[in-house]
């Protein structure tokens, strides 16, 4: 007479079997490996910030223009309060998001543009100029300036468009490769210039500026890619789980182990429970190390994380148990699994893009997951903002477990 | 070697081919690729301000920005809904033009300018459409600007990334047609024995092989010209086209025989493919990147055969001034068949002892 084997003792066997199996699936073992290392490399080589400025050069610098200007002015009699608002031009105070560089030398500034010269900014702000054709060094502790885009306006600018002369012409030197609505807003910008001096006013009202910006106003604080991917990728680890899980199932099934399994006490809700319990460690565990490698835990946000992830996880342990109860070989399976996780990929690419989501992906069962992680790793949302979401995909974690459960629970017995 | 054995071999292959997931993956791919790669990430690489307008009297300002180059424009007929998209950030900035909106800028009445900015919106962008918007209103009010603007480019325009994206989509084609479904289909009949049952017959391991590179090279070259033809790179030059993808395909094609001979079972052939991936795809990067050095795409393999459908079929030249790539592409394919042979025999000798 044998001692009963109580069921977490048969569990946890059939976890070590599971755990076993794993690791000596090199390919699936390799991959993961791959991916732990790939996805935080990639995260860190994103860029950090948003460069949401159009970079200009003019010349002559603004000084000479308005000193020009200012001898101008005094023989047109120009008050000394107008004087004084000439003294304090700034060209860009009016467009956020543009940078001046100015140069001395039209030429030289056009050379820039074409490429035959480069623009250096030193740390102490200073533009350095270099022919590396010609054997121009790099200077030292200098930042390269990419300028795709200046502007030669004639010294006499402000005063010639101030005083109505006719025949006043600026030229914008441009690269090719700068796109037609860049090059169409510096011709418009030219030439509202031009209307200001002359003392054209506006032939339109404008409303205040609170009633003009819509949404929370991220002026200067854009969120950058690496804060976009974060999500993302925690995402995929848990997706990619679902390959790896499926493949363990399918071998089992497809080899019949699992008729093996079940001649011992184990009983069929052991062998699912096990499959469960592994499948969502798996997804977990690495979901965890990702978090560790690329960060995005605040003290607001980690408990819905983890919560969202926890769901994720079993979702797609649930997706591994449909696929993998199918009991293909290894292609099969593979491609099988693909016919499944490509749609549950499609909201991810949502994250990337602008604007709001199409209501076609908002109704896939893995787009409320991402649009909570989303919304708490990218802009802070709370519990009491994603309980929707969160039920929502309470409701499909439901609908795929107990499907994969079920497909596979009858495939077992089929055996 | 007969051809007839080797036709039923290819036939049998076309006709069971279906089944296979692998097979309708290859032929679903170009059209998932470019639905995915052209419609989402090429707005994601080359974004263009969004502009949306209500436009209740025909205003001139809406015409002027339908024919402008570079700004997405979306028409709409209720204010309210294009201010609800504007603060979801599906537009950067919205413009409502009321009745009789151009004729009151005309006769000076100074109306006021509905223009609405998304929050999420780039500063660059915004900057791009508030100043057209405004050199817009300004050419409504009549009258000689105080200034003539001369844009003058240099160098030659990049091309759009619609285009940069085409090779690494027929690589895709080339690689699943080509690559994976011979190589696949080599292993699946090692796996499953069909491939010593169909040995014992008077069938020759070189027909079969020969076979199996005849079914990547027709898939491979339906699916590339198919994906090239979907993202309009087939032009009047379409008989050069077909004859680099078919090189292309001849190529790809032998090394799925070369996996598939060599990789043991379906997990050491799909490893091969994941493994090499990088590999074989980066040519397709310097495509997508040419402000990388160009040179270094000529190390790997298909670059002889991703450069030459470039030339052709997306920039349009003759076939005459890619033959050096094809004649290096044609020397990879014959020394890469000498492997396959090589690896065959060994292969064979295997089976012999089993």
């Amino acid at each position: 007479m044998s001692r009963p084997i109580s069921r977490p003792a048969i569990i946890g066997a059939l976890l070590k079997k599971e755990l076993t199996a794993y690791s000596r699936d090199f390919i699936y073992l390799g991959l993961t490996l791959v991916v732990l290392i790939m996805f935080p490399v990639l995260f860190h080589i994103l860029p950090d910030s948003v460069d949401e400025t159009i970079t200009i050069a003019v010349s002559p610098p603004v000084e000479v223009l308005v000193a020009d200007a200012r001898d101008a002015f005094i023989a047109m009699g120009a008050t000394e309060e107008q004087l004084a608002q000439l003294d304090e031009l700034d060209l860009t105070e009016a467009e956020e998001g543009l940078l001046l560089v100015e140069f001395e030398d039209k030429e030289q500034m056009a050379r820039v543009v074409e490429g035959t010269l480069e623009a250096w900014e030193t740390e102490a702000g200073d533009l350095v100029l270099s022919d590396t054709e010609a054997g121009d060094e790099k200077p030292k502790d200098a930042e390269r300036v990419n300028l795709d885009i200046g502007i030669a306006f004639p010294a006499s600018f402000i005063a010639d468009v101030a005083a109505s002369k006719s025949g006043v012409s600026v030229t914008v030197y441009s690269d090719a490769h700068v796109p037609a609505e860049i090059q169409g807003a510096m011709r418009s910008f030219v030439r509202e210039l031009a209307y200001q001096f002359a003392g054209r006013e506006l032939p339109v009202d404008f409303p205040e500026e609170e009633a003009v910006v819509l949404g929370q106003d991220r002026l200067g604080d854009q969120v950058t890619l690496r804060e976009r991917m974060r999500p993302m990728i925690l995402f995929m680890i848990l997706l990619m789980e679902t390959f790896s899980m499926a493949s363990l199932i399918s071998t089992e099934v497809l080899q019949r182990t699992v008729t093996a399994v079940l001649v011992t006490p184990a009983k069929v809700g052991d062998f699912l429970a096990a499959k469960t319990i592994f499948g969502t460690f798996m997804s977990m565990s690495q979901a965890l190390i990702m978090l560790a490698l690329i960060g995005g835990l605040t003290a607001q946000n980690w408990s819905l994380v983890l919560v969202v992830l926890l769901m994720g996880a079993i979702m797609f342990t649930g997706v591994a148990l449909f696929v993998g109860s199918a009991g293909k070989d290894f292609m099969g399976q593979l491609f099988y699994a693909m016919l499944f996780t490509v749609p549950l990929l499609i909201p991810t690419f949502s994250v990337l893009l602008p604007g709001s989501v199409a209501s076609w992906v908002r109704v896939l069962p893995s787009y409320p997951i991402v649009d909570v992680l989303v919304g708490s790793m990218v802009y802070g949302a709370t519990w009491a903002e994603s309980w929707g979401s969160l039920a929502y995909a309470a409701v499909w974690l439901v609908v795929l477990y107990v499907a994969g459960l079920m497909a596979l629970k009858r495939k077992v017995e089929t055996l | 070697m007969s051809l007839s054995r080797m036709w039923k071999v290819l036939k049998k292959d076309l006709a069971l081919g279906p089944r296979s997931p692998i097979f309708l993956w290859a032929i679903v791919l170009p059209f998932a690729l470019t639905l995915i790669m052209q419609v989402a990430f090429g707005s994601l690489f080359d974004p263009e301000p969004r502009l949306g307008i209500v436009d209740e009297g025909d205003s001139e300002i809406t015409a002027s920005i339908e024919g402008m180059e570079g700004i997405e424009l979306t028409l709409l007929d209720d204010a309210e809904e294009l201010k609800a998209q504007v603060e979801a950030n599906d537009l950067d900035a919205g413009l409502v033009l009321g009745v009789g909106f151009d004729d009151a800028v005309r006769s000076g009445e100074k109306p006021t300018l509905e223009f609405y900015i998304s929050g999420e919106s780039y500063a660059s962008n915004r900057i791009i459409l508030s100043v057209t918007t405004i050199d817009l209103v300004r050419e409504l009010e009549g009258g000689e600007a105080p200034v003539t603007v001369d844009i003058v480019n240099f160098g030659r325009a990049g091309l759009p990334i619609s285009v940069r994206l085409v090779p690494l989509l027929v690589f895709y084609a080339l690689v699943i047609a080509g690559l994976f479904v011979p190589g696949s289909n080599i292993v699946e009949e090692k796996e499953q024995g069909t491939l010593m049952a169909m040995l014992v017959t008077p069938v020759k391991t070189a027909e079969v092989l020969l076979a199996k590179w005849l079914l990547g090279v027709i898939l491979a070259t339906i699916l590339a010209v198919v994906t090239l033809a979907l993202n309009g790179a087939v032009g009047p030059n379409w008989p050069h086209v077909v004859i680099v993808v078919i090189v292309a395909a001849m190529l790809s094609a032998m090394l799925g025989v070369v996996a598939g001979v060599f990789a043991k079972d379906s997990s050491i052939m799909f490893g091969i493919v994941k493994g090499t991936g990088i590999f074989l795809f980066a040519p397709a990067l310097f495509y997508i990147f040419p402000e990388w050095p160009q040179w270094i795409a000529k190390i790997f393999p298909l670059y002889w055969i991703i450069n030459p459908i470039w030339q052709v079929s997306v920039m349009g030249e003759s076939i005459s001034t890619v033959w050096g790539e094809i004649a290096v592409a044609i020397a990879i394919t014959a020394a890469l068949g000498a492997l396959a042979w090589t690896l065959a025999r060994r292969m064979q000798a295997q089976m012999a002892g089993q």
